[in-house]
């Protein structure tokens, strides 16, 4: 618990402005890798649907696989990129879990 | 009326309250500084209860305790910083006021066996003997104070004793619809065979313990225990409802905008007795913190 001890000093009043500032870019680094993981699978789980539709006809069939191949690949490519740089970020945050 | 001289609240603080309103655990676990400590204010400013320092103190002390995502600035009548129900009451009481600030997306027990401690320390440290203590909660702050009460009984706090009343604002005893929707979202999203939508289920699952909590108004640490009111105090009840006409289908489903009439009255609380209740039908949730109407109330009762 925090105390009404002597007045805070123009330091003390940076310092905690500096850890406030880290604490917030640790919860939007952490935001951004975890939103990134999950957007991509959200991403890949609507295509699947259109790619599904498209592998039961005969004229879209041949390609539709591969081409679902290579848009997941790509996909998961950027969103995994996205939440490398976030986690690397992050860690220069400092902040780890008790 | 008197206007206490304060230090303004920053736009930090409020951002940190709100944010540990939403992930208060998961901050506090990952030693975030923008997790809010749980502090007891006077006039804008921390207080040591260890050491508590003020000029005038009462043997009275009546302390306010905020909700989910707020702040003690909460209880501030609109563009009057720190005139409030605290301080209006002090001068009729002669009391001094306190507020509570805490990280509000901890689980409610938790900070209930926080809050107990503090009011021990403070009762043992106050410069005057304490002889009342008046404690009033809105929102989630009216469960942490039954929380803490049941924490000083556990732990035969001294200061449980000098409790002469507890006023709970809109406080969601059964719970709030919201919370409710948002667990039974979460659960319907997981059970649904589409990824995607799993995906909103786990984003409505990184809610806090504290939002948890109230989607049943849980107290205790055991989810769903009995939870009786502390013996030898009055405990009053205070509901707003959104339309003016009481029987508006707005309030039945509603209530005040988050909490339903019932859940504010503990309707369904085995052996509750409420000393008295009052509902305020066109004030909603946010608005029974600052409300002339709910203050005469406040003085009626508390005289």
């Amino acid at each position: 618990m925090k105390s009404n001890g002597p007045i805070q000093t123009l330091e003390d009043n940076r310092t905690a402005s500096l850890k406030w500032w880290l604490g917030a870019a640790d919860i939007v680094a952490v935001g951004v890798a975890e939103g990134a993981s999950r957007i991509g699978r959200a991403h890949i789980a609507i295509a699947d649907e259109s790619f599904n539709i498209l592998a039961r006809f005969e004229v879209t069939r041949p390609v539709s696989e591969s081409v679902r191949v290579v848009h997941h690949g790509i996909s998961r490519l950027c969103y995994g990129s996205v939440g490398l740089a976030a986690r690397a970020a992050q860690r220069a945050t400092g902040h780890k879990p008790r | 009326m008197n206007t206490i001289p304060r230090h303004p609240v920053r736009w930090q603080d409020h951002a940190s309250a709100i944010l540990s309103g939403f992930l208060g655990d998961w901050l506090e676990h990952r030693a975030n500084p923008l997790a809010v400590e749980l502090q007891m204010m006077f006039e804008g400013q921390p207080l040591d209860p260890a050491q508590p320092q003020l000029a005038q103190p009462r043997r009275t002390l009546v302390l306010m305790v905020h909700g989910l995502t707020e702040l003690e600035s909460i209880w501030d009548y609109p563009g009057q910083p720190g005139v409030n129900y605290g301080s209006e009451l002090a001068e009729v009481l002669g009391a001094t006021p306190l507020g509570l600030r805490y990280n509000s997306g901890r689980p409610i027990y938790r900070n209930g066996e926080d809050l107990a401690e503090a009011l021990e320390t403070l009762v043992a440290e106050w410069p005057v003997p304490v002889e009342n203590l008046i404690l009033i909660g809105h929102s989630m702050g009216g469960l942490l104070i039954r929380s803490a009460c049941q924490a000083g009984l556990g732990s035969g706090h001294t200061w449980t004793g000098l409790v002469e009343s507890c006023v709970y604002l809109g406080a969601p005893h059964e719970g709030s619809w919201l919370a409710k929707a948002a667990h039974g979202a979460a659960g319907f999203m997981h059970k649904v065979p589409r990824d995607y939508l799993k995906v909103i289920g786990e984003v409505l699952d990184v809610r806090s313990a504290g939002i948890r909590n109230l989607s049943r108004g849980d107290i205790l640490e055991e989810s769903g225990a009995l939870a009786p009111l502390l013996p030898n105090a009055r405990h009053f009840a205070i509901s707003g409802l959104l339309a003016r006409q009481h029987g508006n289908p707005v309030n039945v489903l509603f209530g005040d905008a988050l909490v339903q009439e019932g859940s504010a009255r503990g309707a369904n609380q085995a052996d509750w007795e409420l000393t008295d209740y009052a509902c305020f039908p066109g004030i909603d949730h946010i608005r029974l913190t600052h409300h002339p109407k709910v203050y005469e109330k406040l003085k009626e009762w508390l005289e």
